[in-house]
């Protein structure tokens, strides 16, 4: 065997990987690099406002710098809490850091998301992040130049200043030079931004493209949805490494004490319980679990933990929007004749608790299609891709609407968010979510009550509009009807003609007749239309031509 | 004012006052905040009955209700009180419209606004079928007849014969026409009857007929009245001859061919026609009689020999169609057509399966026919009843 043929071998630095394979983390072209760029940079601005109870305000600039070479800068503002000078080297330049690694619902969590971008900047155009940020508490803005160091996936800082700060801004302004091509990004990005502003009613957010265009969402309600807590893990959703991992950090002097503290959804008594089921003592010290032949002990520990009865994990580390922002969101983009939603129950699937959404709008200026607009959402992030992969759209597709009288075409939005502190995605591409049988359940059961609460709105709308026809019908003829009885009343002895008006007293006795005998249905949002108006306004015009 | 005035006035009077307390029972509804209503007698053919005793078509009691409040309803409730009102007016102010003019005079634009506040258009009517309907159900309701609420029609039936009537100012004999005939008015209910010579009222399905017995000096030499509806006859005709039989106490013989066609035009004038029942309490004569051509004048009977020979009935008879096999079965259902002597005659053009035209008795001679055929048919009371 030749030396050549030998195979030889090296390691390479994660910061190589993802500059190297850039596909895997959706910067394969320079449609789709600005589209991610615009993506990765906006979530980490909300997940700095939202995610801490800050109503956001962002910022997203799109220049063209050089259009020869097919570059633009990428600059995102927030009012978030800002990232502390120390962190920021990190944060922005070394890939697989993040604060996020912990059990929240956040939009980013793998720490990878801005350092992709990063990475895609300085490989296609050899220029630096720029980031200023500063928080709350901080009296001075602190500004970093920076590239990463990718054989050692360490952040090389460039230049960095810091500024004394006099205007009360706290937040994060993150700048990138990148190829890109906006002519065929820019409407996957419009819409992009679209969704989020619907998903997020209470966010300021604007755009301003290279075309010049200023695409600008106002913030439409007051109200947030709360931030997520962070969660200790569930029993059931923790696998061999996370096992050995806490094991070895914990702080416990027992076994009993570590699955009390270091776990949710287990007390004292379950915990005791447990122990006896799998045949170990309490007071047994956690560390030595990790000795046993090839982690053997922790492996059956796992699997008894995923099959005992805990209690189902909490769910107060998700943040769903809520029915109220939901309905808002959907008002302000689609105006819709009638909206509704409901957040259910929080379930769970494996060990990880999740909580669905559906929001539902029907009429107005929604344009009619075959099939209704699908609009997926997963912890507030939207899925514009995969839509038929989607369990979603499985789930849509399996409604028979006109068993809910809608016929199709139909201007129908529907709306399903799924928050959980795993999203079961379906690919790396996390554009569509699997069909776990839990969540598809609590999917269908959103769209189905929705649907249900929307017949009711059609039938009672049909009903109105026939109530209106009736209204119409009875009403037109009410100035002939009085004239002609108006003639037949005259006496023929002292006959004159009819004088316009002179039949007036029978008009209306004839309108408050008609009035008298015609309900209105009740409307939620009636606001004192009486049906004698109504029938004025019908009658207001007649005359004999 | 003269007498002819009066009589007008006074019809005039009568039916506005009928009409205006029909209608006024809705204008009550209306004040006293009731749903309004019309009841209409239903003028169906289920609701069309023979009434043995008076021997004419009456109209059964049924009766429907168009509530102003019934969605279905509300435009032809306004139509009907529309024309209701156009009438009146016009009894009030001494026209005689027809029902052309009733039509216009209530055609037009309702302009209103939609639930939105656009301005629509709708037509009171559209067609004449629409307030000829309305006029329909006011005869009806009111019980008034067209003719009584001083409406015109085209005029069809012609009269001549020994007597002298008044029509409006002026007094006709109408034994003095020469080849004229007068044309018998819209509203009969105002001639005024004078002097009459007559014995009988001869009634013939045609015109042509009615002119030739005229010419030939019929009605001067059998002391009668001669009267022709000129086919299916009008409103007019049927009133007059009613009126010549119950005011005058003549009897009436009625001449048509012999075929279920003509039948049942002797049956509009007896009994009354079955789509306008509600007339026939004004415009039938349950008198009258059929005096020919029956079957057995053309094929004889026991005891009675034919009119025609064996030869003549070569000559003159046609076949008979189709339809008038078809006719003849209708007829055979109805009540009034279900005397032995009907039946006879009905059974034996089904199984002859042929008729006759009056004209072709003429054939044989307008003699026969005028002095032969009618006086000894007459004389020897060999009608129909
Ligand atoms: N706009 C920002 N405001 C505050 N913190 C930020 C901002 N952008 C990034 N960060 C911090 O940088 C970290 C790394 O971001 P990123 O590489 O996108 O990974 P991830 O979002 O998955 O954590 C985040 O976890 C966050 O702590
Ligand atoms: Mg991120």
């Amino acid at each position: 065997m030749s030396k050549s043929e030998l195979e030889r071998f090296r390691e390479m630095s994660v910061a190589e990987f993802f500059a190297k394979y850039r596909e895997v983390a959706g910067f394969s072209n320079p449609v789709r690099a600005l589209y991610q760029t615009v993506r990765e940079l906006v979530e980490n601005s909300l997940d700095a406002t939202d995610g801490h109870g800050i109503a956001p305000e962002v910022r997203i600039y799109i220049e063209r710098i050089d259009s020869d070479r097919g570059w633009c800068r990428v600059t995102v503002e927030d009012n978030g809490i800002g990232v502390p000078p120390t962190v920021m080297p990190e944060a922005f330049g070394k890939v697989l850091f993040s604060s996020k690694y912990v059990l929240r619902q956040t939009r980013g969590m793998y720490g990878l998301g801005v350092k992709a971008a990063v990475l895609y900047g300085q490989v296609t155009t050899g220029n630096p992040v720029e980031v200023q940020s500063t928080t709350r508490g901080s009296s001075y803005i602190y500004a970093k130049k920076l590239y990463i160091d990718m054989k050692r996936n360490e952040p090389v800082i460039l230049e960095e200043a810091q500024f004394k700060k006099n205007v009360s801004w706290h937040g994060t302004r993150v700048s990138l030079i990148i190829e890109c091509d906006w002519q065929r990004a820019k409407s996957r990005i419009l819409e992009y931004i679209r969704r989020t502003a619907i998903i997020a009613p209470y966010a300021d957010i604007l755009i301003q493209t290279p075309d010049g265009e200023v695409l600008y969402f106002p913030r439409t309600t007051k109200k947030m949805p709360k931030p997520p807590k962070t969660a200790k893990p569930h029993p059931h959703g923790v696998d061999v490494e996370t096992l050995k991992t806490m094991l070895k950090a914990t702080k416990a002097k027992t076994l009993l004490e570590f699955l009390e503290v270091e776990f949710q959804s287990v007390g004292r008594q379950s915990a005791l319980e447990f122990l006896k089921s799998i045949g170990l003592r309490p007071t047994m010290k956690p560390k030595q679990l990790l000795r046993g032949e090839n982690g053997a002990l922790v492996v059956a520990m796992v699997e008894a933990m995923r099959s005992f009865k805990f209690r189902a994990p909490r769910s107060d580390c998700l943040s769903p929007l809520g029915e109220e922002l939901i309905k808002v969101g959907l008002k302000r983009m689609f105006n819709p004749e009638w909206v509704d939603a409901v957040t259910r129950p929080p379930r769970a699937y494996q060990g990880h608790p999740f909580i669905v959404e559906v929001g539902m709008a029907y009429g107005g200026s929604i344009q009619p299609s075959e099939e209704p607009l699908l609009l997926r959402y997963a912890n507030k992030i939207p899925l514009l891709y995969e839509e038929r992969e989607d369990v979603s759209y499985k789930v849509l597709s399996d409604v028979n609407w006109k068993q809910y009288d809608v016929e199709m075409p139909a201007p129908l939005v529907v709306l399903v968010h799924v928050v959980s502190t795993k999203v079961p995605y379906k690919g790396v591409g996390k554009e569509s979510i699997s069909d776990v049988p839990e969540l598809e359940a609590e999917i269908r059961n959103g769209v189905l009550e929705l649907a249900r609460r929307l017949k009711r709105f059609i039938s009672a709308k049909e009903r109105e509009a026939e109530v209106m026809r009736k209204i119409l019908v009875l009403s037109k003829y009410i100035p002939e009807i009085a004239r002609s009885l108006k003639v037949l009343s005259k006496d023929p002895g002292s006959w004159k003609p009819l004088e316009p008006g002179e039949e007036r007293d029978i008009v209306d006795a004839l309108v408050s007749l008609v009035a008298r005998n015609i309900e209105l249905p009740r409307r939620g949002d009636d606001s004192g239309r009486s049906v004698e108006d109504l029938i004025r306004s019908i009658i207001s015009e007649v005359r004999v031509s | 004012m003269n007498v002819a005035d009066m009589v007008d006035v006074e019809a005039r009077r009568k039916a506005a006052s009928i009409l205006r307390n029909t209608m006024m029972r809705v204008l009550e509804d209306v004040l006293r905040g009731r749903p309004p209503k019309l009841v209409i007698p239903k003028r169906t053919l289920s609701n069309t009955i023979f009434d043995p005793e008076k021997g004419i078509l009456v109209l059964g009691d049924e009766v429907f209700e168009r509530n102003m409040l019934d969605m279905g309803e509300t435009r032809r409730f306004m139509q009907t009180l529309l024309m209701a009102s156009i009438i009146y007016q016009a009894l009030v102010e001494n026209e005689y419209p027809t029902i052309r003019d009733l039509y216009y005079r209530g055609k037009h634009t309702i302009i209103y606004r939609d639930l939105s506040g656009g301005l629509r258009e709708e037509n009171t009517w559209d067609e004449q079928a629409e307030s000829d309907s309305a006029i329909r159900d006011i005869e009806v309701m009111s019980g008034l007849l067209r003719e009584q609420m001083l409406i015109l029609s085209k005029e069809k039936g012609k009269v001549v014969g020994n007597m002298r009537i008044r029509s409006g100012p002026d007094v006709i004999d109408l034994s003095k026409l020469g080849h004229g005939a007068y044309a018998i008015e819209s509203t009969p209910d105002l001639i005024e009857f004078l002097d009459v010579d007559a014995e009988f009222v001869l009634v013939v399905e045609k015109d042509a007929v009615f002119q030739q017995l005229h010419r030939i000096g019929f009605w001067r030499q059998y002391k009668s009245i001669l009267v022709t509806g000129a086919g299916q006859p009008d409103r007019a005709t049927r009133r007059f001859v009613r009126r010549l039989n119950e005011e005058l106490g003549l009897p009436v013989y009625v001449l048509t061919d012999s075929d279920p066609y003509g039948w049942n035009i002797y049956s509009v004038f007896k009994v009354g026609s079955i789509t306008l029942s509600y007339e026939s309490e004004r415009l039938a004569t349950p008198k009258a009689k059929f005096l020919g051509v029956s079957m057995t004048d053309i094929f004889g009977d026991v005891g009675k020999k034919p009119y025609l020979t064996e030869a003549e009935r070569k000559n003159f008879i046609i076949k008979a169609k189709e339809r008038d096999i078809k006719r003849a079965k209708e007829l055979m259902n109805y009540t009034w057509f279900q005397t032995p002597r009907w039946r006879k005659e009905l059974n034996m053009f089904l199984e002859k399966k042929v008729k006759l035209e009056i004209e072709a008795l003429a054939g044989k001679g307008l003699k026969f026919l005028a002095f032969q055929y009618i006086p000894e048919k007459i004389q020897t009371g060999d009608w129909i009843d």
